[in-house]
């Protein structure tokens, strides 16, 4: 797969298609691949293509297009991408976002197998690590090989996903992989909602007072792009700059709210956190929700209108209350 | 003399032409014969086909007419003469006594509450009672009380006065008298209304005998949450949910008895808008409509029946009723009625509802005979085809049920039409010109706050239940306030002195007014602040009244603190206020026609007549449009002559520049300032780029071709239109082109017309409008030629609503043959060895007919222009599902976009005949003119402003904003709004993750520091 | 407090000014009676309601909180109410998710001639409020309040 890649991305600089590719390369770790940039063609043979490729690479799209702003006729850098259902769904969230030129972007979809989430090997000290098939050999200080079932290992996201592949790419690689069902992508959230209100505030609440307003959910996520957030402004003040919980709470109310009907589920926000909040049974609340009451998902498509940028005549009203 | 306008009647109709001709700058005196403006459209529930709340639509428009500079309203006053001619006449004028000074009175309704005598309610039909000095109802215009002088205890009998002993303006008068006003004005519209028909002179039907026999207008105040029941459906007889209610239609209408034999129009869909309503106050409840025609010949009408039946499960009974019986121990109805087949039946009803239809009675037809205006034979002001807004005297304009019955959305087209008529005979006169000399204002810049707090009694309406010594005590306390003080009544002129006084005095920069609410008070103290020196922005309002006294009377202490909350929210708001200021934005006094035909054109030379530049833009090589296909008028009016005449007209205007054969390329720009590239065709292509201030849609429709009944496969299947383009060149010209050049109409011996062909199918779930009237002027036209024809009209519903219903009783009397068919069972046409056939089941005889024809036409329906969609998006104005242009607002902005300075009128907007393109053509051209006729208009205020370093140009807002008033600039990647546009909802500012937006006014600061405090 | 009869709570309203807040208005002059418990914030429209503002009347320690705005289809600006139901829907379902009581946040219709249906609304969000006690959950004060408590014991 890796030599398919590396073909294309040659193909296209070749063919001066591109100005940069954004793909992964080895990381200085054992299980992790990092982002790489590759802006000569010399570099195409540092890409790699694992279970390790976790980081949503469409984080970093808008970045190449901010300083351009306000310049006329500027010459827009072209980009390649490689691009997991993740990414490529971030992707069409930032495009119709106009964060990114489509005729910009050159991507390279590819069918993903679900990445691993290194948290849940806890046994060994890693020093090396390799991947074979469906399998995860690891070792030790001591040298000690144990053998990992990938499929125990995969992020939580990437067990029920249910876009493996990009929604709109320029090439599709790879085989495609098996998706989930509704019911078990949503399982956790119907079990969460079935528990009674107290239970579902103390882990919220327990949950929030871990956070410590570093800001790193929002640093991987591609789409909190905003210039300033609304956290950080003085007029209007939302929050005050403390951890004072409620503070955080409304922090993170806002700013998971701000994901409805955008989120895709990457997983960035929930890798990115040092100290493990469970973000997720939150986020995905959301996404369940706007499919339920919208029929929308987010970055599937480059046409259909965000779900809070229209509305239906008809559109769920049981909430509202009646004498 | 400047320039004037009298409008005659304070209806809807009387409102919409009076805000009209203001908008132009031309002073109106507004004649209303009751208390209060506002006509019967106030007592309405809900209005179909949107369920949209009557008064929530119209109050704004009653405030609007009662506050506008150039409106003056006599209310209680009813026209006794007209003299002179146009432009010059004189009306007499005789105001009745109110008993109530105008000008004193506060509207703060102590009175009433003192007054001893109970009378009925007019304005629930008398379904309860008011006191006998009353505010007629709560959103009244103007909110003065009036004195009903027949039950007035001491008008009466000398003995009471409590009324005038509670007033503390001593606003009360018993001196009064008649009065008799003279105006001159250039012209007059009248817009006189009409009545509801008397049900007790149907004595079958038991109305005002059995209690549970209502008519449809004290329905709608049963219906409405401001009635008599507080919108509980409950039975007259035993105050008890009905189990079932029936309609009855046509009472009174199409009525050979009684002599009304028009069809009133608008009781179809009142009835199907009743059933729907009923089932959100009483679901379950059984419904059921007895009619003879369901007419549900508007804009979106059908799909609202078949809501109605679909899911709302009504029943709809075509039948008669022959009479209604009452069961004396239940006070059940009993409804006897004929079916299709003639079998009679009982059913038992728990309510029945009489659709009383709408006439022309004794007091209209009076004025009229003063003001010699010719009636027609149905009682109301006579009209022709092609002049559907003029009286029988010149310069004399109706508006309204006056010239026949019509819905609200056809009423607002002709009350702006009537305007557009009424406006061009005023051209030599001056416009009065009202200009307020406002003194320069204060510079407030880095100020802090100094606010002035005044917080009203309103006589004891405040003082009663708020102990408002508190309150001012308390909010002198507030940090910011360097003065509080009481008023009595803080809108008397007296209290204005004071708050400019003590803005001087006091320096102050912020004023708040705690008192009634902001919705009619704030204009006024903004006014004041304005007179003062102080932008009026700097003001905030907090409602003690309305939301405070009135509603806690029980309460005193919780409402004496809530007051001091308000106020305190109120204070910590203002302090953020900062001044606002209006843009200027100029207007190109042109407009842009889009389409010439009737509309298109008759658009163009009214405004032309009244010196506006026209681009007239016609695709087509020749002008008149689908009119070229009409060669006859429902009423025999010259259909050929008159659109020469137009075309002569438009051919040599000389402030219209005609393209024809040319195509619309690109719209740019916002009301006052389009530019419009313009493509010609033809031999010498060219393109062009013109500039204009308005834009007016006129693109037309086509016709259905059908592919049903033979058509296209046998020469003797016909659409109407070729029928009468045939019939036209047989008896112009003595011969025929087309489908049929040799056959003659004098020897024909069977035809038959199809009815609803490619209407109100799945496809097109829309009624056509104007084929069972063509059908049937056709089939005259036919009978008249060939008196031995027999003609047989296939229909599902004739639907020759309002005075058309004539026409259809005459082609019946001439022996035309009317078939019903239900869509389930259309007719089949055959082919059998060359001879044609039809096939229909009689639904009276119930079996199925065969039909031996000659010709067989078909009444085939309008489809909306394929090209609708591409010009919708570079107007950036919306289709309906029928690709037919939506308008801003189906009843009461039947011309206009939500888009400013675009307006719609003809086919475009929805089928119609010529008349009714006319009419909303006119109110096209008047709409327009409300724009040029101004040099510059002033922006909304409260608009939503950028902050361009927050902004990442994601696009979220251009897409929620329903005025089109945001767009990206793709090159800074930053949304920017079109303050010309922006009508301040706000809804971009709470939907910009980034708060990148924020509304004047209503910023997030300022709400936050209200919230602050709560 | 909770189970204090004389508690009264504080319940922030955001009304449009077409509709709803004519519909108050209506309720006040047909003289209907209500608990004085609502603070009637006036706003053009319920498109105006900011989610976040609803989040920050929790924050400030207000009990509970209603928007209200025109019947669908009646709204002075065509479409705000209907933009503004979606983001509420979500908005409603996501705080009773992370465990804020239902009965804290609502939104309703309310028109213009509708003064006893307003009446009728405020009583219902009023007593459910009351029931649920005073605001605890995203409250800024929550700390201070039980730091407070703490001291008197």
């Amino acid at each position: 797969m890796i030599e398919k890649i590396k073909e294309t991305v040659k193909k296209l600089f070749k063919e001066n298609k591109i100005d940069i590719f954004i793909g992964y390369s080895e990381g200085t770790l054992p299980l992790r691949s990092t982002p790489c940039f590759i802006t000569r063609s010399e570099d195409i043979e540092k890409l790699v293509w694992n279970s390790y490729c976790s980081n949503n690479l469409a984080v970093y799209l808008p970045r190449f297009f901010v300083s351009q702003r306000g310049a006329k006729d500027a010459k827009l850098p072209r980009i390649g991408i490689l691009a997991k259902g993740c990414d490529g769904r971030s992707i069409v969230g930032l495009i119709k976002e106009h964060q990114i030129p489509r005729e910009n972007i050159y991507i390279i979809g590819i069918h993903c197998g679900g990445m691993i989430n290194t948290k849940k090997i806890k046994k060994v000290d890693i020093v090396a690590a390799e991947e074979k098939n469906d399998k995860v050999l690891v070792e030790d200080e001591d040298k000690k090989k144990v053998e990992l079932k990938k499929e125990e290992l995969l992020a939580d996201m990437c067990k029920t996903c249910q876009y493996t592949a990009p929604a709109v790419y320029d090439i599709l690689l790879g085989k495609e992989k098996q998706k989930t069902k509704k019911e078990d992508r949503e399982a956790f959230i119907k079990e969460f909602e079935k528990k009674p209100l107290e239970e579902r505030w103390e882990y919220f609440q327990e949950q929030i007072s871990k956070c410590i307003r570093c800001n790193a959910c929002r640093q991987a996520c591609p789409n909190c792009y905003c210039k300033e957030c609304f956290a950080e402004q003085a007029k209007p003040r939302w929050i005050g700059p403390t951890n004072d919980i409620s503070d955080v709470m409304f922090y993170q109310i806002g700013r998971i709210f701000h994901q409805a009907g955008r989120c895709v589920d990457c997983g960035a926000c929930v890798r990115a956190c040092p100290m493990g909040v469970d973000l997720r049974v939150f986020t995905y609340k959301l996404i369940k929700d706007v499919k339920e009451f919208f029929e929308y998902e987010a970055g599937v498509s480059l046409e259909e209108a965000p779900p809070l940028a229209t509305f239906k005549q008809d559109d769920k009203q049981e909430f509202i209350t009646e004498p | 003399m400047h320039k004037r306008v009298l409008v005659v009647g304070g209806g809807i109709a009387g409102i919409q032409a009076a805000l009209d001709l203001a908008e132009m700058k031309i002073e109106v005196y507004l004649i209303e014969k009751g208390p209060s403006i506002g006509g019967r459209m106030t007592q309405l529930d809900k209005t179909f086909p949107t369920n949209d709340c009557a008064m929530c639509i119209l109050s704004p428009k009653l405030v609007e007419a009662g506050s506008h500079p150039y409106i003056k309203i006599i209310t209680n006053a009813e026209l006794e003469s007209i003299t002179g001619q146009a432009p010059n006449f004189e009306a007499t004028i005789i105001k009745k006594p109110r008993y109530i000074n105008e000008e004193k009175c506060t509207g703060c309704g102590i009175c009433v509450t003192k007054c001893p005598v109970k009378i009925a309610d007019e304005y629930n039909k008398g379904l309860s009672k008011t006191k006998c000095i009353h505010i007629p109802f709560p959103q009244a215009v103007p909110a003065i009380p009036i004195i009903d002088k027949e039950y007035c205890a001491y008008l009466k009998r000398g003995k009471c006065r409590k009324c005038e002993e509670s007033c503390e303006m001593k606003a009360i008068d018993f001196s009064q008298k008649e009065e008799v006003i003279k105006v001159n004005a250039g012209s007059v519209i009248l817009a006189l209304g009409s009545e509801e028909f008397d049900a007790t002179l149907k004595d079958e039907y038991g109305y005002k005998t059995f209690p549970n026999v209502m008519t449809s207008i004290e329905f709608e105040r049963i219906l409405s949450a401001s009635g008599p029941t507080q919108g509980h459906i409950l039975r007259p007889s035993d105050g008890k949910e009905p189990k079932s209610i029936a309609f009855i239609q046509c009472v009174g209408s199409r009525d050979m008895q009684l002599g009304n034999e028009y069809c009133s129009a608008i009781c179809c869909m009142q009835a199907v808008k009743d059933v729907i309503l009923i089932q959100e106050h009483l679901p379950g409840v059984e419904t059921s409509v007895f009619y003879m025609d369901m007419r549900a010949y508007g804009k979106d009408f059908d799909k609202f029946v078949d809501r109605a039946k679909d899911y709302y499960k009504a029943r709809f009974v075509h039948s008669r009723i022959s009479s209604i019986e009452v069961n004396m121990d239940t006070e059940d109805l009993i409804v006897c009625y004929a079916t299709d087949d003639g079998t009679i039946k009982k059913e038992k009803f728990g309510l029945v509802v009489l659709s009383v239809g709408l006439l022309s009675t004794g007091g209209i037809k009076e004025t009229a005979g003063k003001l010699n205006i010719e009636l027609n034979e149905c009682g109301f002001s006579k009209s022709s085809t092609f002049m559907p807004i003029s009286t029988s005297r010149a310069g004399i304009f109706t508006a309204g049920t006056f010239s026949g019955p019509k819905d609200i959305p056809e009423t607002v087209m002709e009350a702006s039409g009537s305007a557009a008529c009424a406006s061009s005979l005023l051209t030599e006169f001056p416009v009065k010109e009202i200009k307020e000399e406002l003194p320069a204002e204060i510079n407030i810049e880095g100020q802090p706050p100094r606010i002035g707090v005044f917080v009203c009694r309103c006589g004891i309406n405040i003082a009663a239940t708020v102990d408002v010594p508190r309150v001012v005590e308390y909010s002198s306390t507030l940090k910011g306030v360097v003065h509080s003080q009481e008023f009595m009544f803080s809108c008397s002129q007296d209290s204005q002195k004071v708050i400019t006084k003590m803005i001087k005095e006091k320096n102050l920069n912020r004023v708040v007014v705690a008192a009634c609410t902001p919705r009619t008070h704030e204009p006024l103290f903004q006014k004041t602040l304005q007179a003062s020196g102080l932008n009026p922005y700097l003001f905030e309002f907090a409602n003690i009244r309305e939301q405070c006294s009135w509603v806690h009377q029980e309460a005193k202490d919780s409402a004496t603190k809530k007051a001091c909350d308000l106020l305190r929210m109120a204070i910590s708001k203002v302090k953020l206020f900062s001044p606002l200021s209006k843009s200027t934005i100029t207007i190109n006094k042109k407009a842009l026609v889009i389409g010439g035909g009737i509309a298109g054109m008759t658009a163009s030379l009214d405004l032309a007549a009244q010196g506006f530049g026209v681009y007239l833009v016609e695709k087509e090589e020749e002008l008149g449009g689908n009119f070229r296909h009409v060669r006859y008028a429902l009423d025999g009016g010259k259909t050929e002559d008159f659109l020469n005449s137009l075309i002569d007209k438009i051919r040599s205007n000389k402030n219209i520049d005609l393209y024809t054969n040319t195509e619309i390329k690109e719209i740019n720009g916002y009301v006052g300032n389009f530019k419009t590239r313009l493509a010609a065709g033809g031999k010498k292509p060219s393109e062009s780029t013109v500039e204009h201030g308005v834009i007016i849609v006129a693109t037309g429709a086509e016709e259905y071709e059908p592919t049903e009944y033979l058509y296209g496969k046998d020469d003797r299947v016909v659409t109407q239109r070729q029928l009468e383009e045939w019939l036209w060149e047989k008896e112009s010209k003595g011969k025929g082109t087309g489908p049929l050049p040799d056959a003659d109409p004098r020897t024909l011996k069977n035809m038959v017309m199809i009815q609803c062909v490619g209407s109100r199918d799945e496809e097109r779930p829309y009624c056509s409008r104007v084929c069972c009237s063509k059908a049937i002027k056709n089939a005259i036209k036919l009978k008249e030629l060939n008196p031995r024809l027999n003609i047989y009209v296939l229909y599902r519903d004739i639907r020759s609503y309002g005075v058309r219903e004539l026409y259809y009783k005459k082609a019946r009397e001439m022996g035309i043959i009317f078939i019903r068919y239900e869509e389930e069972a259309k007719p089949e046409a055959k082919n059998s060895k060359g001879r044609l056939n039809i096939k229909v089941k009689d639904l009276i005889l119930d079996r199925d007919l065969l039909i031996d024809i000659d010709l067989l036409v078909l009444s085939s329906g309008i489809i909306a222009d394929k090209k609708n969609k591409s010009l919708s998006q570079m107007l950036k104005v919306p289709l309906n599902d029928d690709g037919f242009f939506l308008e801003a607002h189906v009843k009461l902005r039947p011309v206009d976009f939500a888009t400013d300075g675009i307006f719609v009128c003809g086919l475009a907007h929805y089928p119609k005949d010529v008349s009714e393109a006319i009419t909303q053509a006119k109110a096209a051209a008047a709409r327009a003119m409300t724009i040029l006729t101004k040099d510059s208009f002033q922006t909304e205020g409260k608009v939503s402003e950028i902050r361009k370093e927050r902004c990442s140009g994601c696009g979220l807002c251009v897409e929620i904003c329903p005025y089109k008033a945001i767009d990206l600039d793709e090159v800074e990647k930053v949304a920017v709004i079109n303050e010309a546009l922006c009508k301040g909802c706000g809804a971009c500012v709470s939907s910009c993750r980034a708060n990148a937006i924020d509304l004047k006014g209503f910023k997030d600061e300022q709400i936050l520091a209200a919230l602050e405090v709560v | 407090m909770k189970n204090d009869n004389n508690w009264e709570p504080k319940i922030v309203t955001f009304l449009c000014n077409w509709c709803s807040y004519a519909g108050a208005d209506l309720a006040g002059v047909s003289r209907l009676q209500y608990p004085p418990n609502i603070r009637v914030i006036r706003v053009p429209c319920s498109g105006r309601v900011n989610p976040f503002y609803i989040i920050k009347v929790l924050q400030n320690g207000i009990d509970g909180v209603l928007v209200s705005g025109c019947h669908p289809g009646d709204c002075h600006y065509i479409s705000g109410n209907l933009v503004a139901r979606r983001k509420f829907a979500l908005l409603k379902s996501f705080l009773e998710y992370i465990g804020i009581e239902p009965g804290r946040v609502q939104f309703s219709w309310v028109s213009a001639a509708e003064g006893g249906r307003f009446v009728d609304i405020i009583e219902k969000v009023t007593s459910e409020i009351k029931k649920l006690g005073p605001s605890k959950k995203l409250s800024k004060w929550q700390k201070e309040a039980e730091y407070i408590k703490e001291i008197l014991k």
